[in-house]
């Protein structure tokens, strides 16, 4: 493990997850604690879940290389007997548990729940669920994307003339995950001022409703439910429509240049815009016409706001995205290119930040980067990329070092 | 306030009970972060400039739909269980209260763009030297250095540039904005967790630190295993519309009523058998899905056309099928099962009256949050903790308040 001292150094975790519970133990894990997954005999379903990537180990879940690099490996049966009282005594030396609905039922996690809290009063026991603990909701089947709709996101999301539409990842269960960790952190706290362990859930759902920022303000306040729109939408309680997504030659932008709200930086920015067009020869009366940012913008026409969008749109057709950015970033323009994974990747913001640690894994004939340092903590450092465990690689050091009967 | 003679200075219950932060974050990220250890027992005094309040002041709705500086529900919202003082930030004499705050301070919170904090005097070098063990967060949207950590955006530019809004949409259309800003709602979680892990890293040591990250950065990971698979394989996964590899359905259809969508998934067999089942309809289906999945969601879509989607929900649910509303804010609001896990919150404003809060997504089983009382108005408490947290006597008050250093 990484040398320097680190904040959670010396904090053990124990995962029982799939894709959620990986993330909440991805994010201890970069924080500095010890994470050992406890997994079935030849490792746990999610490893295998699609899409996968080719190893020198066979199919591999690319997102299970992603959540699950620098980690521990036990396994262990824990519906046997005896799997629980193994179990019960790697708790006895455990912080914290973080487990989530993908990998166990409500059943299991309280059956695990209650040995592990018995043999361990001042462990945090962590639950991600799709709505959080209570009967009898918390049957009910759930997915990521049933939850993006359950918390509202999905509704506002997408083309008018087409369904609502999801976001093409599992947010909902990488939130929860994330979150989890903040709760089980939090937890942790308390039990090490204390002595008080405690169950902690999470609900994807109400992770989903944090992400809306204002609707249910919207809806009390104002008697609105807003509507989605694709590339143009009514933003906020506006009148009108404006475009907020615009093509490049090469690419996508997202860029609210007229209409947005007002404040001194989407005055400017607009005045900078409208100078680099001169520059360009695009001068069309229009641009100039209204008062597109102030407080006059919201009586402005809608076929105003189309007029000045057909000339705006025309003038960014002619601009790479690399140019918009160059330029916006000088003269503050508020705009942003609307990132592929490629760019992504490439993006030379993250570059200059060190966002990008190298991953070699010898064994698995894998070398990739991966955006593992997203905090910088000035005395205690995030832990670099390291190898994820095969199934039960560490089963026989963790176990030996808890001799049988010895906790109990 | 809600407070039944409890004192907002001293909250005597939650995990955080006698922590004290000194929070200078504004807009929707920083303060999201902050609400987190308000909501749980921490003493959090918001400093706000009142030459230059928190813009989300100015961001609707506003009650009766009439803006004004304490009438915005938006930021409301993220403001539960926070003391407010009102300073002029553009006086450097206004150091002379700041400073004795960050004496008594345990945590410094601020989301300003890099060079603010250090203009006034307040970089982690600074705080260090007044309090040497303050553990300080820094949530920038780009990030404190780097060649566009001065350049100006909000979560909209965000989650474009960490990839999230490229992911939202139909692959034969321009991506769709998601509503909101994503890497205000995603940045805060990873805030905490490395604002918490400094915290106990300072119990177990007593060692302070700066904690600092990128907004943007931080809604990455959602792309983690995207970025990989990228990299192993040379394929780049982009938008699919709603439908997901693997699954027989994975879509969004539509139900009775105006605007009324549910999202349907089965995955196994068993799930499509009694889908199928729910639906009425399994010859047709079957037929359907032998054509290919237009066919397939066209024919799904036809069968729930004519269902009330609560009860399509609710059967779905009797048969095991994942399925979920596309719910409106509204309908959030009357959501059972937020009905039965207490998420909102109602609280009385004296200007806004009782509006219903969100609170947090995780329940503590011993140590439950509690938002203990409704966001302050620009100033609000200003008085009582110049006297309640300074000592300040009401001479020293009116003096400061007279040389235009307090609001």
């Amino acid at each position: 493990m990484t040398a320097a001292k680190q904040a959670l150094s010396g904090v053990r975790v124990l995962e029982l997850s799939a894709l959620a519970g990986a993330v909440a133990g991805r994010v201890l894990a970069d924080l500095g604690a010890e994470v050992i997954k406890v997994e079935p005999e030849g490792g746990e379903a999610f490893r295998r879940s699609e899409p996968t990537v080719p190893t020198s180990l066979g199919e591999e879940s690319g997102a299970w290389l992603a959540f699950n690099h620098g980690k521990k490996s036990v396994t262990l049966d824990v519906d046997t007997d005896a799997g629980l009282d193994t179990f019960a005594r790697l708790c006895a030396t455990a912080d914290i548990v973080v487990t989530d609905w993908e990998r166990l039922s409500i059943a299991q996690m309280d059956r695990l729940g209650t040995a592990a809290r018995a043999a361990n009063p001042a462990l945090v026991w962590t639950e991600i669920l799709p709505f959080g603990r209570g009967a009898p909701y918390q049957d009910y089947a759930a997915t990521d994307t049933t939850l993006q709709a359950l918390g509202g996101h999905l509704y506002l999301n997408g083309d008018v003339d087409r369904p609502p539409v999801r976001i093409s990842l599992p947010v909902g269960l990488i939130q929860g995950g994330a979150e989890a960790a903040s709760a089980a952190l939090m937890a942790y706290y308390h039990s090490l001022k204390t002595g008080e362990g405690q169950r902690v859930d999470i609900s994807v759902q109400e992770c989903i409703v944090w992400t809306l920022l204002n609707s249910t303000m919207a809806w009390q306040i104002l008697g609105l439910n807003e509507m989605r729109g694709g590339a143009i939408r009514k933003e906020r309680a506006n009148r009108f429509f404006t475009r907020l997504v615009w093509e490049t030659q090469d690419g996508y932008i997202f860029f609210g240049p007229v209409g947005g709200g007002g404040g001194a930086a989407r005055i400017k920015s607009y005045e900078a815009l409208v100078n680099w067009m001169n520059e360009d020869g695009f001068n069309d009366p229009i641009l100039t016409k209204n008062d597109w940012n102030g407080d006059g913008q919201f009586f402005i026409s809608q076929d105003d706001y189309d007029a000045v969008t057909a000339v705006i749109m025309a003038f960014i057709k002619t601009k790479t995205t690399e140019e918009l950015m160059e330029r916006a970033v000088r003269e503050r323009i508020l705009l942003a290119p609307i990132s592929s994974v490629a760019g992504v990747f490439e993006n030379r913001q993250f570059r200059a930040r060190g966002l990008f640690r190298k991953l070699d894994d010898p064994a698995r004939g894998l070398s990739v980067e991966l955006p593992s340092h997203w905090a910088n903590l000035s005395a205690t450092p995030l832990a670099d990329p390291h190898p994820a465990p095969a199934p039960g690689a560490d089963t026989d050091a963790i176990l030996a070092m808890e001799p049988e009967g010895s906790l109990t | 306030m809600s407070l039944d003679g409890a004192s907002p200075l001293d909250c005597k219950t939650g995990i955080f009970a006698g922590l004290k932060v000194a929070d200078f974050t504004w807009a929707a990220a920083g303060p999201i972060a902050t609400k987190q250890l308000s909501d749980n027992g921490a003493t959090v005094v918001k400093i706000e400039s009142f030459k230059h309040p928190d813009s989300i002041r100015l961001g609707g709705p506003f009650i009766d739909d009439k803006p004004g500086i304490n009438r915005s529900g938006f930021f409301a919202d993220f403001h539960s269980s926070k003391l407010g003082i009102a300073v002029d930030m553009s006086n450097p004499e206004a150091i002379e209260i700041i400073r004795p705050l960050i004496e008594w301070a345990d945590v410094v919170a601020e989301s300003f763009r890099p060079g603010v904090m250090k203009k006034w005097g307040l970089d982690y070098e600074s705080l260090k030297a007044i309090n040497p063990s303050v553990v300080m967060l820094s949530s920038s949207l780009y990030g404190a250095d780097g060649p566009w950590s001065r350049h100006p955006g909000y979560g909209a530019q965000g989650q474009a540039l960490a990839g999230v809004h490229g992911m939202t949409g139909w692959p034969d259309r321009a991506p769709a904005m998601p509503k909101g800003a994503y890497s205000d709602s995603v940045s805060p979680r990873y805030a905490l967790s490395a604002l918490v892990a400094a915290l106990i890293h300072r119990e177990k040591t007593g060692e302070g630190q700066h904690v600092e990250l990128s907004q943007v950065e931080a809604t990455t990971q959602l792309l983690a295993p995207e970025l990989l698979i990228y990299q192993a394989t040379g394929e780049e996964i982009t938008r699919q519309g709603s439908r997901k590899a693997g699954s027989i359905v994975h879509g969004v259809f539509p139900c009775e009523g105006e605007e009324r969508w549910i999202a349907l998934e089965a995955v196994t067999e068993d799930q499509w058998s009694a889908l199928s089942a729910v639906l009425d309809r399994a010859d047709a289906l079957a037929a359907a899905r032998a054509e290919g999945p237009d066919a397939l969601e066209a024919s799904v879509a036809e069968a729930t056309a004519p269902w009330d989607a609560f009860a399509l929900m609710a059967a779905c649910r009797e048969a095991g099928v994942p399925a979920g509303v596309a719910n409106k804010a509204s309908d959030l609001l009357e959501d059972d099962v937020f009905a039965a896990r207490d998420h909102f919150w109602p609280l009385h404003h004296e200007e806004m009256g009782t509006l219903k809060y969100n609170g947090p997504a995780y329940r503590f089983e011993r140590t439950p949050s509690d938002l203990r009382f409704a966001s302050p108005r620009l100033g609000e408490h200003t008085d009582q903790v110049m006297a309640g947290i300074l000592g300040y006597d009401d001479a020293r008050i009116a003096e400061l308040r007279e040389r235009g250093l307090l609001g």
